[in-house]
């Protein structure tokens, strides 16, 4: 078996995991916490990518990272076809999984306890990190687990910002496609059996997380 | 004795009514009582900095938490600088942390936190159970950990919503001992919540009756009991059978009442002949009376003979409801084995004694004698018919 797919889609997958998490704790803690305009519009954009097709999701990336955009021409940022353009398009469809999960589990702390580490002397930052994070980590977990899954397993939108480089961007996703395509069926089963086993892992642990949690 | 003064005057729009008070507090316990939902949670929280007030002031010695609208430039101290002690209904102990963690919290920037902790819950009589977290802890021990980690940052003044409502009498009563001398040794300015009368009078100096966010009278705990200065503190106070009577005489030996043709006597209290006037009388204060038994000669006095409306039975006492001549029902209220060989059925003739010195006047403060008269006066006298 080629490991090549396999190091790189972990590869992506960790950057997306870091990315989910940073941005989708910040979103499920504005979303928990408090209200605003433009809650739900903000909620429902997070969740598109639940479902809208891949390609659609990769097309508005392409869109923000392709020639013309802020990005590219304003920062000079390239990304286009590249293994970390795959694992943007990793997060953008893993976030929704982590803000729900998240968002869920911050709302379910008790506001009274967080009252009551502000009046014991925290500042906000302090009263997240050792309230609020410690009595939400497993939901907070079990949303980062599932949201990584889903990383691994993206296909539609990565083929579309980061194409199918073999050695640059081919993920196991898209390797097994090509395995398939090139029948090379001994390959494409040791893949899919691989991916199947993380996935189902993963499965098993979320619901453990959210059981004792 | 230094003294420590916290004022509180604060006004916020509530979703009902607004809330407009003003509190001065020493050091010494202040019962903030009243009915849920009249705004006696939201002034514990202005003072601890979780709930901003539309306008006011908030200072403690002279030192400004919050101030706006009020001369003087504005400022709103976050809680965390207030350094107040506040003990939550619910306890609010971090569930993710021992008894011990929990009350070593506010003092996580100090080296010698942990021995300070331990310290306080030695205090507590709680420093056997360090390492236990709060649920597997009972409510009695949760509610000490609560206060340990209240006192933990050395407050001067100290909060409490409730703290002893979910607690069986018996410990309720030692809390509530423990927590005046606290109060006493470490000099606290305390504002306490409770909406109820036994807590009030076991832990307050003072009372606040609070009503829909106005403070309705303030001042020791006994007068305010004893003469409520108004219907709705005699109300929210639990005092059942208020009428409306006229004075029609005055003696040495007290005053005699004219309630719709049912005279009574009542003791002396400052009330002029001819004046329309407010009374009540307890529930507990009605006596039935055996027609074939000597009676005492405290009963003597305001006999009168009624009918049972109503019987209803409580686990530890009965009420009942009498209609009398005058038109009017008063609630009477016994243990459940009092009165055991009466039958006492609805429908039944009973003869009663309202005792004497039950009989209580309501003395409004002397500004709303003339002209502004309290809007439940107003109401025809049939005052006890409708509670």
């Amino acid at each position: 078996m080629d490991w090549q797919p396999l190091l790189l889609s972990l590869r992506v997958t960790a950057v997306a995991v870091v990315l989910i998490f940073g941005v989708g704790l910040a979103l499920a803690v504005l979303l928990a916490r408090s209200r605003f305009p433009g809650q739900t519009l903000l909620e429902t954009v997070i969740n598109l990518p639940l479902v809208l097709p891949p390609s659609v999701v990769g097309y508005y990336l392409l869109l923000a990272l392709g020639r013309g955009s802020p990005l590219a021409e304003g920062l000079g940022v390239r990304l286009l076809f590249t293994w970390p353009a795959a694992a943007l398009a990793s997060a953008s469809v893993g976030l929704p999984l982590m803000v729900q999960a998240a968002r869920a589990a911050i709302a379910s702390v008790d506001p009274a306890l967080e009252n009551a580490a502000r009046t014991l002397g925290s500042s906000e930052p302090e009263v997240f990190w050792r309230v609020t994070f410690p009595l939400a980590r497993r939901g907070i977990l079990a949303g980062l687990v599932l949201s990584a899954a889903r990383a691994l397993g993206e296909f539609g939108a990565t083929l579309m910002v980061a194409g199918n480089i073999p050695g640059r961007t081919q993920t196991l996703p898209l390797a097994i496609y090509d395995a398939v395509q090139n029948r090379q069926y001994a390959m494409a089963n040791q893949m899919v059996l691989l991916m199947t086993v993380l996935a189902f892992l993963s499965l098993i642990l979320v619901r453990r997380l959210e059981q004792t949690g | 004795m230094p003294s420590t003064r916290l004022v509180a005057d604060i006004e916020k729009q509530l979703e009902h009514f607004r809330l407009a008070l003003r509190l001065e507090v020493g050091t010494e316990v202040l019962v903030l009582f009243g009915p849920s939902g009249a705004g006696k949670t939201t002034v514990l929280n202005a003072i601890a900095g979780l709930m901003t007030p539309d306008a006011g002031e908030i200072t403690l010695d002279g030192r400004p938490f919050f101030r706006r609208h009020r001369p003087g430039p504005a400022v709103n101290l976050p809680a965390r600088k207030r350094r107040i002690g506040y003990v939550f209904q619910q306890y609010a102990l971090f569930p993710h942390l021992t008894a011990l963690e929990n009350v070593a919290y506010p003092l996580r920037r100090r080296r010698d936190g942990p021995q300070q902790a331990m310290a306080l819950l030695k205090k507590m009589g709680i420093a056997h159970l360090a390492h236990r977290y709060p649920h597997e802890m009972s409510g009695g021990q949760q509610q000490r950990v609560a206060i340990a980690r209240a006192l933990a940052a050395d407050p001067q003044v100290l909060l409490l919503d409730e703290p002893f409502s979910a607690l069986d009498t018996t410990l309720r009563e030692r809390l509530q001992r423990e927590l005046r001398d606290l109060q006493r040794e470490l000099e606290l300015v305390v504002l306490y919540v409770t909406h109820s009368l036994e807590d009030a009078f076991a832990v307050g100096h003072r009372l606040a009756v609070i009503r829909q966010g106005q403070v309705e009278q303030m001042g020791p705990v006994e007068a305010v009991f004893r003469r409520p200065t108004n219907r709705q503190v005699a109300e929210i106070m639990g005092i059942r059978n208020l009428f409306h009577a006229r004075v029609v005489e005055r003696r040495a030996t007290g005053l005699v009442l004219d309630w719709d043709g049912l005279r009574l006597e009542a003791p002396p209290q400052p009330a002029g002949v001819g004046e329309v006037v407010t009374a009540y009388i307890r529930p507990e204060d009605i006596k039935v009376l055996y027609p074939d038994r000597p009676l005492r000669p405290i009963l003597r006095p305001n006999q009168v003979v009624g009918r049972i409306v109503q019987r209803q039975p409580n686990s530890s006492f009965q009420t009942l409801r009498v209609a009398l001549a005058n038109g009017h029902q008063v609630e009477i209220r016994f243990p459940v084995y009092a009165y055991a060989p009466l039958s006492l059925r609805p429908g039944e003739e009973v003869h009663l004694s309202l005792r004497k010195d039950g009989l209580v006047i309501l003395h409004p403060p002397p500004s709303r004698r003339s002209g502004s008269e309290p809007s439940g006066l107003e109401s025809p006298p049939t005052a006890a018919d409708r509670m």
